[in-house]
């Protein structure tokens, strides 16, 4: 990738963008709450919601430290030396000499994947604001993206003949860029799109933990999905795996599960989201000889060590292949049960507002420090009526029927990275292809998952995620969980049954999950 | 007593599998639901019309209580062959359900063989359910004088009921949730009341169902189906032969449009040896599952 002085205007943009994130990270739990509702919610399936006056809330963005962002225990010295260069690179910002473009939605890979550190999901600030007009372009700015919302790439659902579409269209061009003398392309037309109701979003997906996604063999994943069939089948889940149509193996990474390896999900992420062709997608989306700066691929195997970091390994090899090294080797995220600052909230009366949000004692980081101050016996007091709260959400989510789908526990195979082998690991999901219903259906096919099914999101670090569902719809973790309900969905008994429970039982599920 | 014997006898063999190999066709966004053919009722073919929910594939039906009504639909039937039929909830506050669904016993992929044994495999699971309190122990019960198998369990301020009847080599499920345990008694009671089901000898349920019967020698002449749309996906299709061997119904149960067509064209010309029940021809209803593969 490039050269040292990308490296540098990437290592300022991610300070302002980290600043920012741990901003929010650093926010009361009724801070989170407030920064929830600055973004209006879609309007939450009803669908068998208790009519009450009290309401469970969703406590917010988990506050304490990041916990995430490093590599897995038990890796090698060379291991951790390959994680830590590829690591830099991830973070890298890229410019037209580096293959930015000629369209793209951002131009670094943390810049997306950056809460709630790098590898992770769509941060506070959007970057994409900012990047529409760096280094002189003249990009319009998509009525879907604005400073506090998600990260998103747009796909159009129809081509203008009617048939489906499905692909991504960039937000941006470098045209008018001070890098890209002689270019002069123009953006897609997304508000026409917006307005015929052709466009649906995606955000980025959490990296974390994806090695050990990655070395669960086919057969685990199978019997994962296999278990407690009657169960399933007692609420209308059933569920498939996404398939590979080379070798039929099970894809898994992606909202769809539609990518095969971290590294074909890097190669087509590079070419297809900041437009650098690498070995894997060696060929420009947009071919306008007036924009084209470099031969290609752009990205591909080094013959030299240039840069002589601790990896020689990471130094040789191509930035996708540094890319799916980065995300193999991170680690999952840590919940909150192994940390200390669980932001916990108990039901509000009569309206949502945030000024109706009451903190638990136990919770967060500022009720952290002020209980520093108390005895040792209330302070034991209130954490184990923190460990009461999760441990009953725990025990809801399995009753109403969760973690049918967002199976808790998985199990890796024989995996070539030291330590990681046969290791049981809690990522929430079965990586199967659920229906999900007219509500969250964007029409849109990938693989052998139609433009209903989606995959089951993991939900660990869930607790520190911002935005929630595939297009980051929404803020409120009560809202995205009542948007698993409408028409054609596998979740409807689930939810059917979240809304029967009890505000409490309702209020330990969302302070359980906020501690993931 | 045949049919028994003869499902046992054809479940001995692994999993049907008919396997083409073919060319790798990537299809766009197409309805995985359909009806392939006009003959004939479909297990999602089920509706609420007049207050009940009827099926005709199953001879159920079924008449909602007041004040009850249809909730939302439930997704498409899955490769394995499970149907969420319907789901009923009473009006207003939201205190009980009940999900009408269906597994196709061909396709479910479980080791345990039958009602019972079903029934007690999710008593056992969820007897392990941190939380979850068996109520009433799986055990047998008679609704609209047929035989069904209860289980009963609360948790988390929910309680529930799955029974569950076979009709068709299918595992019928009723499965109720209440916020009450006198609602949740009260909803099984009048289950009793409210369903009506075809009696032992009518047209449908005297169809015996054979697993795996389309396979081996028992297809005399066999037409692979042109392989079409996404491979390596398994395709569960069942049909009903006429005494006579001929293939009466295909329904392909869950495919692309173009999956459907060429399968069910192949099915059709299809020609089986005469299935037997107590020394006579009879027709016969069975499934196999079609998985497009490709050579390179």
């Amino acid at each position: 990738m490039g050269p040292q002085s990308a490296r540098s205007l990437l290592m300022s943009t991610v300070a302002i963008l980290a600043a920012a994130a741990w901003s929010g990270l650093t926010a009361t739990p009724c801070q989170a709450q407030a920064q929830s509702l600055t973004q209006a919610p879609t309007q939450p399936n009803q669908v068998g919601a208790a009519a009450s006056t009290q309401q469970a809330v969703d406590p917010g963005v988990r506050g304490g430290p990041a916990g995430a962002g490093g590599h897995l225990p038990g890796l090698s010295q060379d291991e951790i030396n390959f994680f830590n260069a590829a690591a830099d690179i991830f973070q890298e910002v890229d410019g037209v000499e580096e293959g930015l473009g000629p369209r793209f939605n951002l131009d670094s890979c943390s810049g997306c994947h950056l809460q709630p550190a790098v590898g992770g999901s769509s941060p506070p600030v959007n970057p994409q604001v900012a990047v529409a007009t760096a280094n002189g372009a003249k990009n319009t700015v998509p009525s879907f993206i604005t400073a506090n919302g998600p990260v998103r790439e747009a796909r159009f659902v129809r081509n203008p003949n009617g048939t489906p579409d499905g692909g991504v269209h960039a937000l941006f061009v470098i045209s008018g860029r001070a890098d890209a003398p002689g270019c002069s392309i123009v953006q897609p037309n997304f508000a026409a799109a917006v307005a015929a109701n052709n466009v649906i979003f995606r955000i980025p997906t959490p990296t974390f933990g994806l090695g050990l996604v990655e070395a669960v063999p086919d057969a685990g994943l199978r019997a994962s999905l296999a278990a407690n069939g009657f169960q399933k089948r007692a609420l209308g889940i059933s569920g498939s795996f996404n398939v590979n149509g080379n070798d039929g193996t099970i894809t898994r990474f992606g909202w769809k599960a539609q990518n095969k390896s971290l590294l074909i999900f890097s190669g087509e992420a590079y070419n297809v989201e900041m437009g650098v062709t690498n070995d894997a997608f060696p060929n420009e989306r947009e071919d306008n000889p007036n924009c084209q700066y470099n031969a290609l691929p752009e990205s591909t195997t080094r013959l030299v060590n240039k840069t002589n970091s601790p990896s020689p390994a990471s130094d040789f090899s191509q930035d996708i292949v540094n890319f799916a090294a980065f995300m193999r080797m991170l680690a999952p995220p840590t919940p909150a049960s192994a940390t200390p600052a669980a932001a916990q909230a108990t039901p509000s009366t009569g309206s949502t507002s945030a000024s109706s949000v009451h903190v638990a004692s136990a919770g967060g980081t500022s009720v952290l420090a002020a209980a520093a101050g108390t005895s040792s016996t209330s302070a034991a007091a209130s954490s184990a009526a923190t460990t009461a709260l999760t441990s009953r959400g725990q025990q809801v989510f399995t009753n109403i029927g969760c973690q049918n789908c967002h199976t808790p526990s998985l199990t890796t195979g024989q995996s070539s990275m030291t330590g990681q082998s046969k290791v049981a690991f809690q990522p929430y999901s079965d990586f199967a292809v659920h229906q999900m219903g007219t509500g969250l259906a964007d029409g849109v096919s990938q693989g052998t998952a139609d433009g209903g099914e989606f995959r089951s999101a993991p939900l660990w670090g869930v607790g520190q995620r911002i935005f929630f569902l595939h297009d980051g719809r929404t803020k409120d973790l009560k809202a995205a969980i009542q948007q698993h309900a409408s028409n054609g969905s596998e979740a409807n008994s689930v939810i059917r049954n979240f809304n029967m429970l009890s505000v409490s039982d309702q209020q330990a599920l969302l302070n359980f999950l906020r501690s993931l | 007593m045949m049919r028994r014997v003869l499902y046992v006898c054809a479940a001995i063999g692994l999993a049907a599998g008919v396997m083409g190999g073919f060319a790798w066709n990537h299809g766009a966004a197409v309805s995985l639901r359909g009806t392939m053919t006009p003959a004939g009722p479909n297990p999602e073919d089920g509706k609420v019309a007049n207050g009940s929910y009827k099926s005709d594939y199953f001879g159920l039906s079924y008449r909602l209580q007041p004040g009850w009504t249809v909730a939302e639909t439930g997704p498409d039937p899955s490769q394995t062959a499970y149907y969420v039929l319907t789901t009923v909830v009473p009006d207003g506050a939201p205190n009980a359900a009940i999900l009408i669904a269906a597994q196709d016993m061909f396709f479910a992929g479980d080791e345990a063989g039958n009602v019972a044994d079903q029934a007690r495999d999710l008593q056992q699971t969820l007897s392990t359910t941190a939380g979850m309190t068996i109520d009433r122990e799986a055990a047998e019960i008679k609704i609209a004088d047929r035989p069904f198998y209860r289980v009963a369990y609360s948790g988390v301020g929910l309680y529930r009921a799955t029974i569950t009847t076979e009709i068709r080599c299918h595992v019928v499920s009723f499965n109720l949730t209440a916020r009450d345990p006198d609602l949740l008694n009260g909803l099984i009671q009048t289950l009793d009341r409210d369903l009506a089901l075809a009696p032992v000898g009518a047209a449908a349920a005297a169809l015996p169902c054979a697993k795996d019967y389309a396979m081996g020698d028992n297809v005399l002449h066999r037409i692979m189906p042109q392989p079409v749309g996404p491979r390596f996906v398994p395709i569960p299709a069942r049909i009903i032969v006429n005494a006579d061997g001929s293939v009466r119904h295909v329904h392909v149960i869950r495919a692309t449009g173009e999956q459907r067509r060429s399968i069910a064209d192949a099915l059709y010309r299809w020609k089986l040896k005469p299935y037997q029940v107590e020394g006579r021809a009879s027709p016969v209803e069975t499934g196999l599952v079609f998985r497009f593969k490709g050579d390179n």
